[in-house]
């Protein structure tokens, strides 16, 4: 090209001339290709730290747990590894005696927990316990009352090195140190049998074998047993030998093998980077069409802006290709610029991101590098939208007559379309005061396009925020459903099953705490295990227990209920047949039975795992005249702590918890979860902040010469500027209107399809909170409503007859 | 594709006698505003087939721009035939109009249409680069020149005069070298005496032997045309040469 050096000076000097908008939309687009970039990144990071951090403490291959309440004496299962016939491929094993337990320790400290009891002997350790503060146990500690306190737990209950602790049956134990073991990276429902547990409420502490033997009251007795497999070794086989050997053995060891890939904490972490990336991924798409919309949207302004002198152009006979390319120019330095910017703000997204996964997710080792290949992806989006986005408006410039394109006062009304359909409508005021809602109805694509800027900010915004929303009202609805009677029962379970009028039973019930006690059943089961398979905890109800659920269908009895999320996950309604495996009480001990169940109504909680079974209904679990659990009223004047406390003397009882401290656990787990989504409303509030008022900016400066005729005609600064603000407003308040719909639809779809796949046990329903539906309108009316204001200063500085002439 | 340096046509006003050629057959232009139709042009003929200073006269709403546009290639007529340096335009694809603009075609407006963003030399030398000149920076200030402007290179329009700014609108026209000059209401935002400058200069391209055809509501500046086509209502209603030659520019008042 001849004229390249002038086309480059041209471009330079548009720049200067556009900076802010340049700035603005890069900056869009680079709050769309950082977060996308910066939320992405997390799989990567967690995968790393997922794989150095089980790696790093010898996560076991196989595991043999005798059933809950059983143990069998220390060495016998040893022994049965030792007799496989490969035991050569096993590099290390460890017996283990892990117990539930309440732990009450500093300040109110009561907790549930376990204690985890594994021998002190040299060699290499299984599972091991990386220590990250105070000492390690030794050989030293066999015995002692020594301990090491999980990390999390420990960090958010302030226990410190010294820190004395109690355990169910009274022992007293001193913390030596604070550490993390591979399965308990984080607890999750599968463990002491609660379907929410947080590391705060759930303490984890480890001691040598003979510790946890005395103070569970099982000297000489295991009902664990974790071994790691040689570098090549082949675990079926020697899973298959091991599960061989456990049934031939004499006398009988019912014990459950499982691999590493059953371990909670480890299944959880794995999985949920694929879950969680599909919601994170849609959430950066979303803020990524919100930002690729919004650039479209501003570029288009700019190029109409520039549509008379391409019609110059046209009149000069230059060629249509070539008069695309300042248009694209200005493409590229958006483009250079939001891709330097995205960098940027990935950069400064990430770090959040990783406060946010480091504090949720308390791995030993946390790998957290730049993710090349995702900042790649991100920096080509960035660069691609700048000219797609250009490329509508310009094609769209180039097609009209040259006449056309060169006429004075293209951005004023045109008579087709809907224009004329719109200004017979009658407006309110009288004479100029008309001008702004006539303005609005006389250019409605103009409107519409200022409209739907503002909209696709509104829509990331409500988007992401309601996501926020529908969680605590999950919550909520959860909230209710447990608390609306009897919200001062602490529910205790047992750590077997007791005889109704047994010991146990019969101490709690004489407890001067206990006011009232009702004994019941908990077993956990598997809802249609060949198809749908739907974890449950099935509690039997003693008849007239205070607390029932509330139906919203069926009947209390003659069946299953069933929450209305399972239900739906089965495909089953009232009256309808399920198949339920459950574990059954035999002669010889627990089996595992398939029992087909009828669903005699459903509740309302949106937690999937809890169903229901009527005393009658319970008979096929072979358990009657024992219970489990007990709901526990405090006695008049005594408290559910006090109850908790004086429980903790009582053998047996594994944990005591209030309904109102297991939604606090519920809400701490979500709250966690969405730590997240708080860091990209964060961004899509600045995004949503920028594109309203960028958008509104351009539509101001649109009307820089009727303004200047205004003030020609004597109309003072601030009545031309309230009127500009009118017009904004109404604009802003169409678009945010428009948002706030989407947002919501956008929802809808979300809680439909991506969330109920990464948190499927949580029947979720969209949900806004007015909070959030004012909060929009404000900040989106508000917002354009604002942004004339920043055009004061311009305006009262407005040279008249150079703002009067025809150029543009 | 099209290009600036690809040959110019064969009808090109240098490569033969047609290049100044301007043939208009029962050209209608009608645009519909709401329930109406305007007739901008109706049933207009003309023919110009030499080097002259013609002026098209008429009222506002007579169709006076309108002729020019479709003259210049920028706008497309209803009805009839638009010929220009040969080439039927009316029938044209939109790169062969826009070739003949480049090559045929140079437009001054009346509100100058200057790129803002461009020096006035740099506004002259795009003319000169689109229509494929060598050297369009020294083609630029040579005719900037020659307009009185070489001292304003490096002025942006809006740190020019009216008067200045249309003199470099017609320093850019004059740049591209084309053999058709067409001037819509040129003197139409700026003083007599700045005007009358204007005029001057479009004079001098006539006798130079381009074609310019000036379209005006002002009757005076006929007196200075070698032809004189005035329009009524979209219609040719009078088609003459001043009786006894052009006037001298020195005698226009207004």
């Amino acid at each position: 090209m001849a004229q390249t050096g002038l086309w480059l000076r041209w471009s330079w000097r548009d720049l200067r001339r556009r900076w802010p908008v340049v700035t603005a939309i890069a900056l869009v687009i680079a709050l769309g290709t950082g977060t996308y970039a910066g939320l992405l990144s997390t799989s990567a990071w967690r995968t790393q730290s997922n794989d150095a951090s089980f790696a790093l403490l010898n996560t076991h291959d196989l595991r043999v747990a005798l059933p809950s309440g059983s143990t069998t004496e220390e060495g016998r299962l040893a022994a049965v590894v030792a007799s496989l016939e490969h035991a050569g491929d096993v590099a290390a094993a460890r017996e283990r005696l892990v117990v539930p337990t309440q732990i009450a320790g500093p300040g109110d400290l009561l907790v549930t927990g376990e204690l985890v009891g594994t021998d002190t002997l040299p060699g290499a350790a299984v599972d091991g316990v990386h220590v990250t503060r105070g000492r390690a146990l030794g050989a030293a500690d066999d015995g002692a009352g020594a301990v090491v306190a999980d990390e999390s737990f420990a960090d958010k209950n302030h226990l410190t090195v010294g820190s004395e602790l109690t355990v169910s049956g009274g022992a007293r134990l001193e913390v030596v140190g604070r550490g993390q073991s591979p399965e308990y990276f984080i607890v999750t429902g599968g463990q002491g049998g609660l379907p929410f547990l947080t590391q705060k409420g759930y303490g984890v502490l480890f001691a040598s074998l003979h510790t946890v033997q005395r103070a569970a009251g099982a000297d000489g007795q295991v009902n664990d047993l974790v071994l790691t497999l040689r570098p090549g070794a082949d675990r079926a086989r020697v899973a298959a030998e091991l599960s061989r050997a456990l049934e031939i053995a004499q006398p009988p060891l019912a014990a459950d093998l499982t691999t590493r890939d059953d371990i909670d904490a480890y299944r959880v972490l794995y999985d949920d980077i694929d879950g969680d990336e599909q919601l994170w991924r849609i959430v950066a798409l979303l803020v990524l069409v919100g930002a690729a919309f919004a650039s479209m949207n501003l570029t288009t302004r700019v190029v109409e802006a520039q549509r008379r002198e391409i019609g110059i152009g046209m009149a000069l006979g230059v060629p249509t290709w070539r008069l695309a390319v300042r248009p694209l120019l200005f493409g590229a330095q958006i483009a250079v610029l939001g891709v330097l910017l995205g960098l940027g703000v990935g950069w400064a997204v990430s770090i959040p991101l990783r406060d946010v996964f480091v504090g949720m997710i308390p791995l030993p080792i946390w790998r957290t590098p730049l993710q090349a290949d995702v900042f790649a992806q991100a920096a080509v989006l960035g660069l691609l939208l700048p000219f797609v986005a250009i490329a509508w408006p310009v094609w769209r410039a180039l097609l009209v007559q040259p006449v056309e394109a060169i006429r004075v006062g293209h951005l004023a009304a045109r008579g087709s379309g809907l224009a004329p359909l719109l200004s017979r409508l009658r407006v309110p005021g009288r004479g100029y005061r008309q001008i702004p809602v006539r303005n609005v109805l006389r250019t409605p694509r103009r409107t519409l396009l200022t409209a739907f800027g503002i909209a696709s900010a509104i829509t990331t915004l409500v988007t992401t925020v309601g996501l926020l929303d529908t969680f605590g009202a999950t919550l909520d609805r959860a909230e209710a459903e447990m608390l609306h009677t009897a919200p001062d029962r602490v529910s205790v379970a047992l750590d077997t099953f007791q005889p109704l009028d047994g010991d146990v039973v019969r101490t709690v019930e004489q407890l001067p705490e206990v006011g009232s006690l009702e004994a019941g059943l908990r077993i956990p089961a598997v809802a249609d295990p060949d198809g749908e398979g739907v974890d449950l905890l099935v509690d039997v109800l003693p008849a007239g227990a205070r607390w029932q659920p509330t139906l919203v269908d069926g009947q209390p009895d003659g069946g299953l209920l069933l929450a209305e999320e399972a239900a739906a996950d089965l495909g089953v309604g009232v009256g309808d047949a399920v198949t339920v495996e459950h574990p059954q009480a035999t002669a010889t001990g627990l089996r595992t039975v398939r029992t087909t169940m009828v669903v005699a109504g459903l509740h309302p909680n949106p937690m999937r795992v809890f169903a229901y079974l009527d005393p009658a209904a319970a008979d096929a679990l072979g358990l009657a005249g024992t219970a489990n659990v007990m709901s526990v009223t405090p006695a008049e004047g005594r408290s559910a702590d006090d109850v908790r406390r004086a429980l903790l003397e009582v053998p047996h009882v594994a944990s005591a918890q209030t309904p109102q401290a297991a939604i606090d656990g519920m809400r701490t787990t979500l709250d966690e979860f969405v730590g997240i989504l708080n860091v990209a409303a964060l961004i899509t509030l600045l995004l949503a902040l920028l594109i309203a008022f960028n958008t509104t900016s351009i539509a101001v400066d649109e009307r820089s010469r009727e303004h200047a005729t205004m003030l020609a005609f004597g109309l003072p600064v601030r009545t031309v500027l309230g009127m500009t603000a009118v017009e904004t407003v109404i604009v802003g308040a169409l678009g945010t209107l428009g948002g706030i719909g989407g947002g919501y639809l956008v929802l809808r779809w979300m809680s439909a399809t991506t969330i109920s796949d990464v948190l499927p046990e949580v029947g979720v329903t969209a949900s806004l909170s007015a909070t959030t539906v004012v909060g929009a309108l404000l900040l989106g009316i508000a917002t354009v409503g604002l942004a004339p204001l920043f055009t004061l200063r311009r305006m009262r500085r407005t040279d008249i007859p150079s703002a009067l002439r025809v150029m543009e | 594709m099209e290009g600036v340096a690809e040959p110019r046509p064969a009808v090109d006003a240098r490569a033969g006698s047609e290049g100044t050629r301007i043939d208009l057959d029962g050209v209608c232009r009608y645009f519909q505003v709401g329930d109406t139709v305007v007739k901008a042009l109706d049933d207009v003929n003309l023919h110009v087939d030499e080097s002259a200073f013609v002026v098209a006269l008429g009222a506002s709403g007579s169709g006076k721009t309108t002729l020019l546009n479709l003259i210049g290639s920028l706008d497309a007529p209803t009805a009839g035939t638009v010929r220009l340096a040969g080439v039927e335009l009316t029938t044209a694809s939109r790169a062969e109009r826009t070739r003949a603009r480049r090559s045929t075609v140079s437009f001054i407006f009346q509100s100058f249409n200057l790129f803002p963003g461009l020096t006035a030399l740099e506004n002259v030398q795009f003319g000169a680069d689109v229509a494929g000149r060598d050297a369009p920076e020294t083609v630029a200030r040579q005719v900037l020149e020659s307009v009185g402007l070489g001292d304003r290179a490096r002025h942006f329009a809006h740190q020019l005069s009216g008067g200045e700014q249309q003199r470099v609108a017609i320093a850019r026209a004059l740049a591209t070298g084309n053999p058709i000059l067409l001037a819509d209401e040129p003197t139409g935002e700026l003083d007599f005496h700045t005007g009358v400058q204007i005029l001057e200069l479009l004079r001098a391209q006539a006798e130079a032997g381009k074609t310019v055809i000036v379209v005006t509501h002002n009757r005076e500046i006929s007196r200075v045309a070698d032809r004189v086509i005035e329009l009524s209502s979209g219609r040719i209603v009078a088609d003459h040469r001043p009786v006894g030659g052009p006037a001298a520019i020195a005698d226009l008042h207004w």
